[in-house]
């Protein structure tokens, strides 16, 4: 995910991201006039994790860079006890532009709303929407972690150009809607997905905008789920039932409209958490 | 055998199980349970590329049907295999006809049923581009409505009415 965002964010300024790693060194010119040969370390000094990542490059005397520059007039004395790299400086410098690029094509600077008067709580990448009407509360749960599906052809498509935008990235997490009613000590669990992208994009448009993939009872009020409770396949299900509980659903307000929604919402969740990781990994790789 | 129904708009609000439970006694109607029908709800976007693609009328419309078999009209298929028990598949303009519904006043549901109706007649062989043609048409949907107007106690009227 990193390094699709990276390609993406990066291509209209910096089409080197997408040159071989040789370009991912620093373009600050404190560094662009050294020559590699200066850099070379004595035989046997280099970490060997480091060394692995640099072997990407091809460069055997790229392994220098990451030896500590103690003492020396670039060193950093923050005294924290970490690693301070020019692999490090480096990597800083490219996440400040990355959190830079990324700040810039954010599409939703706050989260936005799902209509039918969903309220929502965000709990890190967990989000719940929250809905009650008449004597029921209806919940809708999903997480933004491995939510955006990878892209099923790098290869620019027919009749594409090969320096075409990329589409942007969006979110489709599996969610969970829970239906409690009051009466009840039970709550009915549907387990929904968004379709995998189908052969071309007719396939997508002539499809369901979701669906439900599995039904279960759980106790009401239970964190724990009860695996010995029916859970219900809807892979072999008889279809009048299943658009029965598809029009259930969309009763209590998960219908497409929903659905179409809760992508926009994931979407913008899903980037605004990329951003702050990306923010956290910058103070980490600076200086922890 | 089955009525695969796909809503892929979300423009209209599509109530699956009556148009599931309408569909399948028309096909019944026309003695074509044994037959798989693909029933795809679509907007005005997919409707006019269809149209614009297999038509050349790159305009949105109420109904499209793409037949599996080319058959006499009214004559049922003979499929050799299994996997061509297959009528074919119908694209109901869900978004245009609830458009034409709220200027006519007509009841989305009932128009949604006569377009099905007329979609699956269509998968049948039957036309309406002469006098006798749609002469033929309007029989058979006159036929299978009522049995789906005995159903449900409702009192549809074939698409074709008024139409030459």
């Amino acid at each position: 995910m990193l390094l699709a965002r990276a390609l993406r964010a990066a291509a209209a300024l910096r089409p080197a991201l997408r040159h071989p790693p040789r370009r991912l060194l620093p373009l600050s010119s404190s560094f662009s006039s050294a020559s590699p040969r200066a850099l070379l370390p004595p035989p046997g000094s280099a970490p060997p994790l480091a060394r692995s990542l640099w072997q990407l490059g091809g460069g055997g005397g790229r392994t220098a860079l990451l030896r500590p520059r103690r003492g020396s007039a670039g060193g950093v004395s923050c005294g924290c006890g970490g690693l301070h790299t020019e692999g490090d400086k480096a990597f800083a410098q490219f996440l400040t532009d990355e959190i830079k690029e990324e700040k810039k094509i954010q599409k939703h600077k706050s989260l936005p709303k799902v209509s039918g008067g969903w309220e929502l709580e965000v709990h890190g990448t967990e989000a719940k929407l929250v809905r009650k009407v008449a004597g029921e509360k209806i919940t809708v749960t999903f997480n933004i972690n491995n939510s955006i599906p990878p892209s099923a052809d790098d290869e620019p498509q027919e009749g594409q150009k090969a320096d075409e935008q990329e589409p942007d990235l969006t979110s489709t997490p599996n969610f969970v809607v829970e239906v409690i009613k009051d009466d009840t000590k039970q709550t009915l669990v549907l387990d929904c997905h968004y379709p995998e992208d189908e052969i071309g994009n007719e396939g997508e448009e002539e499809s369901d905008i979701f669906t439900i993939r599995e039904v279960s009872f759980q106790p009401t009020g239970e964190s724990d789920w009860k695996d010995t409770n029916y859970t219900l396949n809807t892979d072999s299900l008889d279809w009048a039932l299943y658009d029965h509980l598809m029009d259930f659903l969309a009763d209590r307000g998960v219908d497409n409209t929903f659905a179409d929604e809760l992508i926009e919402l994931s979407t913008a969740l899903e980037h605004q958490e990329y951003i702050k990781f990306l923010e956290d990994l910058k103070s980490f790789v600076k200086c922890q | 055998m089955s009525v695969a129904l796909r809503n892929a708009q979300r423009v209209v609000p599509v109530r699956r199980a009556p148009l599931r439970r309408a569909v399948c006694a028309l096909r019944a109607a026309l003695g074509a349970s044994r037959f798989d029908v693909g029933l795809v709800c679509a907007g005005n976007g997919l409707m006019r590329r269809l149209n614009g693609a297999y038509r050349h009328c790159p305009e949105p419309t109420d109904v499209l049907s793409f037949p599996f078999h080319r058959v006499a009209v009214g004559e049922l298929p003979r499929p050799r295999c299994r996997d061509e028990y297959n009528l074919g598949d119908i694209f109901l303009g869900v978004e245009y006809i609830h458009q034409q519904c709220r200027a006519t006043g007509e009841d989305f549901d009932s128009v949604l049923a006569v377009t099905a109706a007329h979609g699956l007649c269509h998968l049948l062989g039957y036309q309406h581009n002469t006098k006798a043609e749609w002469q033929q048409m309007y029989q058979k949907e006159v036929e299978i409505l009522e049995e789906l107007n005995r159903l449900t106690g409702s009192s549809l009227r074939p698409l074709t009415a008024g139409l030459f």
